[in-house]
């Protein structure tokens, strides 16, 4: 159904709108309107959503099959997939927030599906908890368009800023600017001095408020999409089936704040500082998060950190399509009116192949979880041979992630990479700044880091000769020596060092040059599958992987599908500096951008064969013990202490804060509530005894009652008013 | 104009009704299952024709009203208009539901014609109401509904307590009905018509302004103790005590609405065009206050109750202040926000009547403290009423938030001092979750008494009515009147007891529930039992999606103000 609309609306060319249905109107003429809006980048969502969510469940058929409680999980799934399409078809930001808080109630139940292991169950607290927090924001910076944009009527400045009156209510998108077209025919004049006027006055002339709308908003983006400082909910909800974290903490939901920036990119188009901000936040955590990514021993925890690295990338290039949309504003005609041009594509060009190959990563994952039994890298190793499949497959999505050509990752990287470098110029040249830079150059760090930590992942897992996790819990309990050898990062020369680490506590996972605990092999496993099996799944999970693989190389070329080029609005398809379609009015030669991607590739080249030095032959390797990166080591491993940090934030402020209200609570409101309950209980004691039962009593106080009437309007009424003649004259 | 005689076919149907209820009665037919039948047909018959006057869209087959009526205006003293057509479907509803429900009462004795046959006359009455252009024709209507029932409420003749209320009933009810006669008199004298449209003038002469006034005031005392409107309510909690419950459901549901409409035609209109230049604010001020007074003293008077009627009339004394908050603003938003607060208020409290008296033919005492465990052994009845009693107290998600929620957003958006009225509303509805809460409190989370002994259900009849709080501590003086009484507070079905004594609280499994709903269905009645949940159903349904609630009440209402269809 949703590939159905997709389709249509591809073909269709222009936005699909509904907004008859009114759930709410008010007294005052607002409406609350429930409407359907097909956008180009919401059918760009409902491809990913139900291609991906379709081949999530087929897979979990086998997945799940060992697991209690499957009504449950395929009921959540399916309210998942509804609410998710629901928010990527809301027309206005009061719908979005319903299906925005339902998924994200759905990621907290199928988070802790498992509920009865205590790990799942505080991971899903943390991903609701840590995910309201930007809600919050994200409910107060509605609030503050809200009270600024919505309740102007049409004659007002809102709808001339918005080009047109508001169909589908106030909540609508286009009433708050964000399809917006310049009130001017005459595309060739600036808009943006003229409208910023008009913005400010939309504000009640303040200029910080719509900064700190858009900051709000991007809080509630970073909350649900992960990024920094909200990042810490996502590799815990890593305890959550493969299969949920492949579709909902991969490709779907985590994207929803990615989605949010760019529906509303328009927006931030009018927010220089808050645009800067996105890029800065997207930069820094694509490096941040890829850091950890290097040492988590979890394979699952090491996907996550890349999520998250990815997702800040899109961030990245939301933030710098709003730069460059604020910077030169440009324009093309739709249907003879113009509208801004807008480089949303981009991000949503990543969203979309990164959607495919991250699903592909999380399911191959799963896959070999399935097979040995552990989600401890360090149990794994030599798989390659016993799971061709799953291991090409694999590869197939770390080559995607890490940006090799011909693998869709490479061309959306590349474009997103060239776009915030356009925007670091255009900044650097406009303003001076060379702000953005510095996060660019973050980001292309960052490049080197994913492939880093992406197939130190895969030759853990497939390359060498056996699994680790079956060797004989033989030679030593005791700490692997340190080998002494040249390099910094030493080998552990024994294969057979079983080092098992619990793979659900990562916060007890020893750093790796003192692991020890040489122990029964396998010591935890959430599923049964036989170690000694370790063999390629059934087609059920395999066909997945293979569309799944097909589509992560695919997807590079959608750009090149006749008449889905306006799905990805700005984006111009460019390999290497050689501009294929839907180019600009540009050269379709680019020297900078080739050089760009040249060198994202090289750090990406390099990352490889980095990783196939330590890793290459599948053996864990081990700091030294007198090493200074171990320092380091322990940092990443324990993510920079940021669960630390929030810990003691929320014990020692949170919780004072909360005693503090709690004092209030208890003795002024409640107070206050007890003293209101007192006197009504008073009021209501003393005014039964006026109910006697008796019938003359009753007409006594129906006289009273007509005796005030009369008393106020044949005296206190004419007595105000001076007017009639008093007393009544005989004639009444 | 010529009304074409099918307009009249709601007001024809329920005359049809009545006279042929007593004429089976005449003929010896009393079973319930059809007497009753022949009324609840009747009532849905007319019930779809005005819908579908209303255009509500699959019933559009049935209107009878001709369009072109609704722009008419006046045709002597009758005027069709789409307020009183929607007002009409809700009065409609109130008699539907409680013909519908009392299918399910205990099998006829010689009373069944006589209860369906004056509750169709008094629905004739009420309908008759909502086609008013003429002050006497409106007073007129308004005493067929009443008269039809202060004998409705003693129609089970045997029970002294609900002969005394309907002594208490007719009694004060004669004293508004003169009050209303005089205060029609003086209207005539100030306008020398009484056509309702006149209000709408300024009548000739100081001195007929405050004629007008005058009469108006009257009229609002007469018309005031059909809504029990404070100090005009005392006759309400002994009469729906005493009453027969589902009679006390249509009193509640069904002749307090037919009030409210004849004070909007009667006030609103006066209030908003007359008297602009010197006294605008008089009749608001009148209004307003009664409004205030009536929901606060209504809601204190509640907090004390221990019997569930009375708390329920309470509450509905104060629901009354609610809607006339809305007369009091008398804007198209506070006329809307009225109308839908009685929808809300003809489901919330028919639905919860019948709850009571559904209870109290399992056995079950008429405190509210009886109640204890109701929600494990009566799951979805007891959801029902919980559901009605959260909208009652204006919950979000239920059709009485919203009702309240349009009430108080007209006061708050009128210029001038309306805004004091949204906050005292506001401070009510708070102090209402109160009582409301107590009683979810004793149904779910109060273990039911582990022997159902008859002393703790046992009230003294008459002590009860003349001692409003229902004293626990109250000596059994009365014990002889108490064993007279029919009353629902008497130990009266100790077979029904028995069964509810072996209703214990199990966890739920599933056959269980299954068991148990259908014992549920079986013990109340399925006609009962529909209606019930049924309102509840309707209250969350209306509630989430008011939308097209809200459209009918806000065209009626603009309509009522511009004239136009």
């Amino acid at each position: 159904m949703g590939l159905w609309i997709a389709v249509t609306e591809a073909s269709a060319s222009q936005l699909y709108h509904d907004a008859s249905f009114v759930w709410l109107g008010l007294p005052d003429g607002t409406n609350f309107v429930m409407g359907t809006l097909v956008s180009p980048l919401g059918a760009l969502m409902l491809v990913v959503v139900n291609v991906v969510g379709f081949l999530v469940v087929l897979y979990s058929n086998e997945y799940m099959a060992h697991e209690e409680g499957l009504p449950r999980y395929y009921a959540e799934l399916m309210l998942f997939l509804s609410a998710m399409n629901g928010l990527v078809l809301a027309d206005n930001y009061l719908e979005f927030i319903l299906m925005w808080e339902l998924v994200g109630l759905c990621s907290y139940l199928l988070i802790g599906f498992f509920w009865k292991k205590p790990s799942a169950a505080s991971a899903a607290k943390k991903a609701f908890i840590v995910t309201r927090v930007g809600d919050v924001l994200f409910f107060l910076g509605v609030f503050i368009l809200f009270s600024s944009l919505g309740d102007l009527s049409s004659a007002t400045p809102a709808t001339a800023y918005a080009g047109t009156t508001c169909p589908g209510g106030v909540l609508h998108w286009s009433c708050l600017g964000f399809t917006f077209t310049p009130p001017n025919t005459n595309s060739s004049v600036p808009f943006l001095p003229a409208n910023a006027a008009i913005e400010a006055s939309n504000f009640g002339g303040s200029s910080w408020l719509p900064t700190l709308a858009g900051l709000l908003i991007l809080g509630g983006a970073a909350g649900k999409s992960a990024q920094f400082p909200l990042h810490t909910w996502l590799p815990d909800a890593m305890e959550g089936p493969t299969t949920v974290s492949a579709l909902i903490h991969a490709a779907t939901m985590v994207a929803a704040g990615i989605y949010l920036l760019a529906i509303t990119d328009i927006y931030f188009g009018f927010t220089l500082t808050a645009a800067i901000v996105i890029v800065g936040i997207g930069g820094f955590t694509s490096l941040f998060a890829g850091t950890m990514g290097i040492v988590a021993p979890d394979i699952k925890r090491v996907i996550a950190y890349s999520t998250i690295s990815q997702l800040g990338y899109m961030a990245m290039a939301v933030g710098a399509a709003a730069v460059i949309s604020d910077l030169t504003p440009t324009y093309s005609l739709v249907n003879g009116t113009p509208v801004l041009n807008t480089f949303t594509g981009v991000a949503m060009f990543h969203l979309f192949s990164h959607a495919f190959f991250k699903a592909l990563l999380f399911l191959t994952a799963g896959a070999v979880i399935h097979a040995v039994g552990t989600q401890d890298l360090f149990q794994m190793g030599g798989l390659r041979k016993r799971m061709p499949i799953t291991s090409i497959t694999m590869l197939v999505g770390a080559l995607a992630l890490s940006g090799i050509p011909p693998f869709s990752g490479f061309f959306s990287k590349d474009d997103l990479l060239s776009l915030t470098w356009q925007a670091a110029t255009l900044e650097s040249t406009q303003n001076g700044s060379p702000l953005l830079y510095v996060f660019f150059a973050l980001a292309l760090m960052a490049v080197f880091i994913t492939a880093l930590y992406i197939f130190r992942l895969w030759f853990l897992a497939f390359s060498g000769d056996r699994s680790r996790g079956e060797a004989p819990a033989a030679s030593h309990g005791a700490p692997a020596p340190a080998a002494p050898t040249s390099a910094p990062f030493a080998s552990s020369t024994s294969s057979s060092s079983s080092s098992s680490h619990a793979h659900d506590a990562p916060a007890a996972a020893l750093p790796l040059a003192s692991s020890t605990s040489s122990s029964a092999p396998s010591a935890s496993g959430a599923h049964d599958g036989g170690h000694a099996g370790g063999h390629d799944p059934s087609w059920i999970m395999t066909v997945p992987l293979v569309v799944l693989a097909t589509l992560a190389v695919a997807a590079g070329f959608l750009p090149l599908i006749p008449g889905v080029g306006h799905l990805l609005p700005g984006l111009s398809w460019t390999v290497l500096g050689k501009c294929v379609t839907n180019c600009g009015a540009g050269s379709s030669f680019d020297l900078t951008d080739a050089l760009l991607g040249s060198a994202s590739l090289a750090f990406a080249g390099l990352g490889i064969l980095t990783a196939y030095a330590f890793w290459g032959n599948g053996k864990v390797y081990r700091l030294p013990k007198d090493s200074p990166l171990l320092g380091v080591h322990s940092v990443l491993l324990h993510k920079y202490y940021f669960d630390e940090l929030y810990d003691g934030l929320a014990t020692h402020v949170i919780l004072g804060l909360a005693r503090g209200a709690d004092w209030v609570d208890r003795y002024i409101i409640d107070g206050t509530i007890r003293g209101i309950e007192e006197l009504f209980s008073q009021a209501s004691k003393s005014g039964r005894r006026l109910q006697t039962g008796i019938v003359s009593s009753y007409a006594a106080w129906v006289v009273v009652g007509l005796l005030a009437f009369l008393v106020f309007f044949l005296y206190v009424v004419p007595w105000l008013v001076g007017g009639f003649h008093l007393p009544p004259t005989p004639g009444l | 104009m010529i009304v074409p005689i099918s307009a009249y076919l709601p007001e024809a149907l329920a005359l049809a009704g009545a006279l042929l209820t007593f004429l089976m009665d005449a003929a010896g037919v009393r079973q319930r299952s059809v007497v009753g039948g022949f009324s609840v047909l009747f009532y849905s018959l007319a019930l779809l024709s005005v819908l579908g006057d209303l255009s509500v869209v699959p019933f559009t087959l049935f209107a009878t009203v001709p369009s072109s009526l609704l722009s008419a205006g006046a045709v002597g003293p009758i005027q069709f208009t789409p307020l009183g057509l929607l007002w009409q479907a809700i009065l409609l509803s109130a008699a539907l539901l409680v013909a519908f429900a009392s299918l399910s009462e205990a099998e006829g004795d010689r009373e069944v014609p006589i209860f369906y046959g004056l509750l169709a006359l008094a629905t004739l009455g009420m309908l008759l109401v909502t086609l008013s252009a003429d002050l006497i024709f409106l007073l007129l209507s308004v005493e067929i509904t009443g008269i039809s029932t202060y004998v409705l409420v003693a129609y089970a003749r045997k029970d002294p307590r609900a002969l005394e209320a309907s002594m208490k009933f007719y009694l004060i009810g004669a004293l508004s009905t003169a009050i209303s006669f005089f205060g029609a008199s003086l209207i005539y004298g100030a306008y020398g018509s009484t056509a309702l449209a006149r209000l709408a003038d300024i009548p000739p002469g100081g001195n007929g302004t405050q004629m007008a006034l005058v009469g108006l005031g009257l009229l609002m005392v007469g018309l005031g103790f059909k809504v029990t409107a404070v100090p005009f309510h005392m006759w309400a909690v002994d009469v729906y005590d005493g009453a027969p419950d589902h009679v006390s459901a249509f009193l509640a549901a069904g002749s307090k609405k037919m009030g409210i409409f004849a004070m909007i035609v009667v006030f609103v209109a006066a209030e908003d065009v007359v008297y602009t230049a010197s006294s605008a604010w008089a009749l608001y001020v009148a209004l307003g206050g009664l409004a205030l007074v009536t929901m606060t003293v209504g809601n204190i008077l509640a907090l004390q109750q221990r019997t569930m009627k009375r708390m329920l009339a309470y509450s509905s004394i104060s629901q009354a202040g609610y809607l006339l908050i809305g007369l009091a603003v008398a804007s198209p938003a506070g006329l809307a926000g009225a109308t839908i607060q009685a929808v809300a208020h003809v489901l919330m409290k028919g639905g919860a009547f019948l709850f009571v008296a559904a209870m109290a033919t399992l056995g079950i005492g008429s405190r509210i403290e009886d109640y204890r465990g109701l929600g494990h052994s009566h799951p979805v009845t007891t959801a029902s009423f919980a559901v009605l009693l959260l909208s009652l107290a204006g919950i979000p998600l239920t059709l009485g938030f919203v009702g309240k929620f349009y009430l108080f957003a007209s006061a708050v958006e009128k210029p001038g001092l309306f805004v004091v009225l949204a906050i005292a509303g506001l401070l009510n509805s708070a102090a209402s979750v109160f009582y409301y809460a107590r009683v979810l409190r004793i149904m779910y989370m109060v273990e039911p008494p582990a022997e159902a002994t008859s002393e703790r259900r046992w009230t003294p009849a008459v002590a009860h009515l003349a001692d409003p709080g229902n004293d626990p501590s109250a000596p059994p003086s009365s014990a002889p009147s108490a064993a007279v009484a029919v009353g629902e507070s008497t130990p009266r079905a100790p077979a029904k007891e028995a069964a509810r004594s072996l209703d214990p609280i199990t966890p739920l499994s599933r056959s269980n529930l299954g068991m148990r709903l259908r014992d549920e269905v079986r013990t109340i009645g399925i006609a009962r039992w529909t209606a019930i949940v049924l309102c509840a159903a309707l209250t969350i349904i209306l509630g989430i999606y008011p939308t097209p609630l809200i459209d009918l009440a806000n065209h009626a209402a603009n309509s009522f103000f511009s004239g136009l269809p």
